[in-house]
């Protein structure tokens, strides 16, 4: 008989590792969910929404200095692309982090129609990615409101 | 102490160590704090470099580790580390999602014990204790090598004191159960430097000479059994960071003792009816009078052969050849962190038998003038000998050392002053500038203040000496060997 929980936690397995497949997430993402336990147990929601807050701001910061038409301070642009890889990689963010390289490479040879483009995508990358986690996250509530365990799933 | 026990002391110690986190980016902040709870230490973040140095320097025991990100708003991370090194001899781990090895390299030789790349792993992040264990280790090793000298700049001597852990390591049975994990408890030989491995050391060098002499030829000239590359490598690199650093002090003691032996060269001739300074400045004859018994110059070569001739008015300045201190004199490690090199001054000041005072300075190594001089004339009855090495100006060097030290002192240097001008008529036959003068005096006013506070090179000096040299002789011996040796351990100690 297949419960509501038990269809549940596949949809969730298969979504995660859809995630995986698809290069959103990787190890690092892993790490996080083994670091979350019962006493921290809304630990990876908690970061990545600090992740996200970060992006937000980050974004911002680099939007208004490529909007300095002619005065572009790169180097800012540069150190804002280096914080926002430090975090991404920290989480997992793979295609976000990802952008960073290319972004900064950017940024190094103050190419602005180049981080101009860079800054678009990862403002792209960094929603969808916020969008695809929060229905993971809702998966994993219903899971738990519907009286199952969360299950443990191996990339 | 069985197996057992020593892995039960070592899983006790990492839990509960005190961790300081620094890092702008919140989401890392989080991460890491959370690793580190992980790892069971206790764990303080902050966001701010700022905050961070107000939290250490609040209590300096109140954390044993301090992590911090490299890109930060309010300060530089390397900074940071330079500072939490210098104050607080705390270690520090770099962290950085820059892979590149340049900033690596950076945060090395800023002092870090480690630098991790972001994402940062949970096992690398378990080890990071040994940092911890290793720092006190060599800060015991040190009290216990440095005779109760005050080491100002405890990082850099511990971190250079691995020969010195190693020797002492015998020593200190408590920390044994840790060593399997420290990688500074590596079993490898340690070369004892020995008056003879020396002495041929410093024959192969002189031969090469010193600036052009390379480790691998010093060690095919040396001859010497199971004496790694390595291994002159560091002793030449010793002391050549020694040198120079003598170098700089001597042309300051040069100067003064220049002043010394002129006045001392006025009075005999009762030349002028104003050298009453000598009374007025009784230290400074204290301090001439010590300086004399500085050898110079011959820790470096086995043969140093005098061009001046003796200084007449002797209270011990004696310019001749000497061979090169015995070994045992690197022992001294008690109050010599003086110069040396001054003695290599010596001979230029001594007074020519014209009657000129040659004001000269050796111009070995690369002087370096922006060296403020501390140092403590070594009172030990010692030759002077010879400077080896061609004259240079040493004026400037000199005077720029006096642009950087201390003004309090300089009370002296009115009389002086005054005398200065007196004598600056009488200097005619000699070489010496009055600014010359000007200057020793106020260096030797300086002298006085500085002795109060070593600088951290002190401590350091007998630590070097003491890890180079094997501690086979007793403390008495330090002091009736010859300064040249002391000056040895001092410039040892200096460029370690």
């Amino acid at each position: 008989m297949d419960t509501l929980v038990a269809q549940l936690q596949r949809q969730f397995r298969d979504y995660t590792i859809s995630l995986y497949h698809q290069g959103f997430l990787d190890d690092q993402f892993t790490e996080l969910k083994k670091l979350q336990d019962e006493c921290s147990p809304d630990f990876v929601a908690e970061v990545v929404s600090l992740f996200f807050e970060d992006c937000e701001k980050l974004i911002g910061n680099m939007a208004r200095a490529l909007d300095q038409t002619g005065n572009v301070d790169f180097n800012l642009v540069g150190s804002s692309v280096h914080q926002l890889k430090g975090s991404s990689s920290s989480v997992g963010a793979k295609r976000v982090k990802g952008l960073c390289v290319t972004f900064k490479e950017c940024c190094d040879s103050q190419n602005f129609e180049g981080c101009v483009r860079c800054l678009q995508q990862v403002d792209i990358e960094y929603k969808s990615l916020k969008a695809k986690l929060q229905d993971l996250f809702s998966l994993e509530q219903q899971i738990v409101q519907a009286g199952g365990r969360i299950p443990q799933v191996d990339i | 102490m069985t197996v057992e026990q020593d892995f039960e002391a070592v899983d006790q110690f990492p839990v509960g160590m005190r961790v300081l986190a620094v890092d702008d980016d919140q989401t890392c902040l989080r991460i890491l704090e959370t690793l580190l709870h992980r790892c069971q230490y206790h764990v303080t973040t902050t966001d701010s470099a700022q905050t961070a140095l107000e939290l250490l320097r609040e209590n300096k025991n109140k954390f044993d580790l301090v992590i911090s990100d490299v890109d930060m708003p309010d300060m530089d991370g390397f900074k940071l580390l330079e500072l939490v090194g210098l104050e607080m001899d705390l270690p520090v781990i770099m962290l950085s999602a820059h892979s590149d090895p340049k900033y690596v390299m950076k945060g090395v030789k800023h002092g870090a014990c480690d630098y991790l790349l972001k994402p940062v792993r949970i096992e690398e992040l378990k080890n990071i204790w040994q940092h911890v264990v290793r720092k006190s280790k060599f800060k015991k090793m040190k009290s216990i090598v440095t005779n109760s000298e005050s080491d100002q700049n405890g990082v850099k001597a511990n971190r250079k004191r691995k020969d010195q852990y190693e020797e002492v390591e015998g020593e200190d049975e408590e920390e044994r159960g840790n060593e399997n994990d420290d990688p500074t408890a590596q079993k490898k030989p340690r070369v004892l430097w020995t008056r003879e491995l020396h002495n041929k050391f410093l024959a192969a060098v002189d031969h090469l000479g010193v600036e052009k002499a390379q480790p691998k030829k010093i060690l095919e000239l040396m001859n010497v059994d199971k004496l790694t590359r390595e291994n002159v490598a560091s002793h030449l690199q010793k002391f050549r960071s020694a040198l120079k650093k003598i170098t700089n002090e001597a042309n300051q003691q040069a100067n003064m003792a220049a002043i010394d032996s002129h006045i001392m060269q006025m009075s005999s001739l009762n030349a002028l009816g104003g050298f009453h300074h000598q009374q007025q400045i009784p230290q400074f004859q204290g301090g001439v009078a010590t300086m004399r018994h500085y050898p110079l110059g011959r820790l470096m070569f086995p043969h140093v052969s005098s061009s001046l001739p003796r200084n007449h008015n002797d209270g011990g300045y004696i310019l001749q050849g000497m061979p090169i201190p015995p070994l045992d004199d690197l022992h001294n490690n008690n109050n010599n962190k003086a110069f040396p090199s001054f003695s290599s001054q010596q001979s230029s000041l001594m007074v020519a038998p014209n009657n000129q005072l040659v004001l000269q300075q050796s111009s070995y190594p690369s002087l370096n003038p922006g060296l403020s001089p501390h140092f403590e004339i070594n009172k030990r009855l010692e030759d002077w000998p010879n400077a080896l090495l061609p004259a240079n100006t040493p004026q400037s060097d000199v005077i720029s050392n006096m642009n950087t030290t201390n003004q309090t002192s300089f009370c002296r240097n009115m009389d002086f002053g005054s005398s200065n001008a007196a004598q600056a008529d009488f200097s005619d036959p000699s070489q010496m500038r009055q600014g010359t003068v000007n200057n020793l005096s106020l260096f030797m006013g300086q002298q006085k203040v500085e002795n109060g506070s070593m600088p951290s090179d002190a401590g350091s000096l007998d630590d070097i000496v003491n890890s180079m040299m094997p501690k086979v002789q007793s403390q008495t011996e330090f002091f009736e060997g010859d300064l040249g040796f002391g000056w040895h351990n001092s410039s040892l100690r200096t460029c370690i």
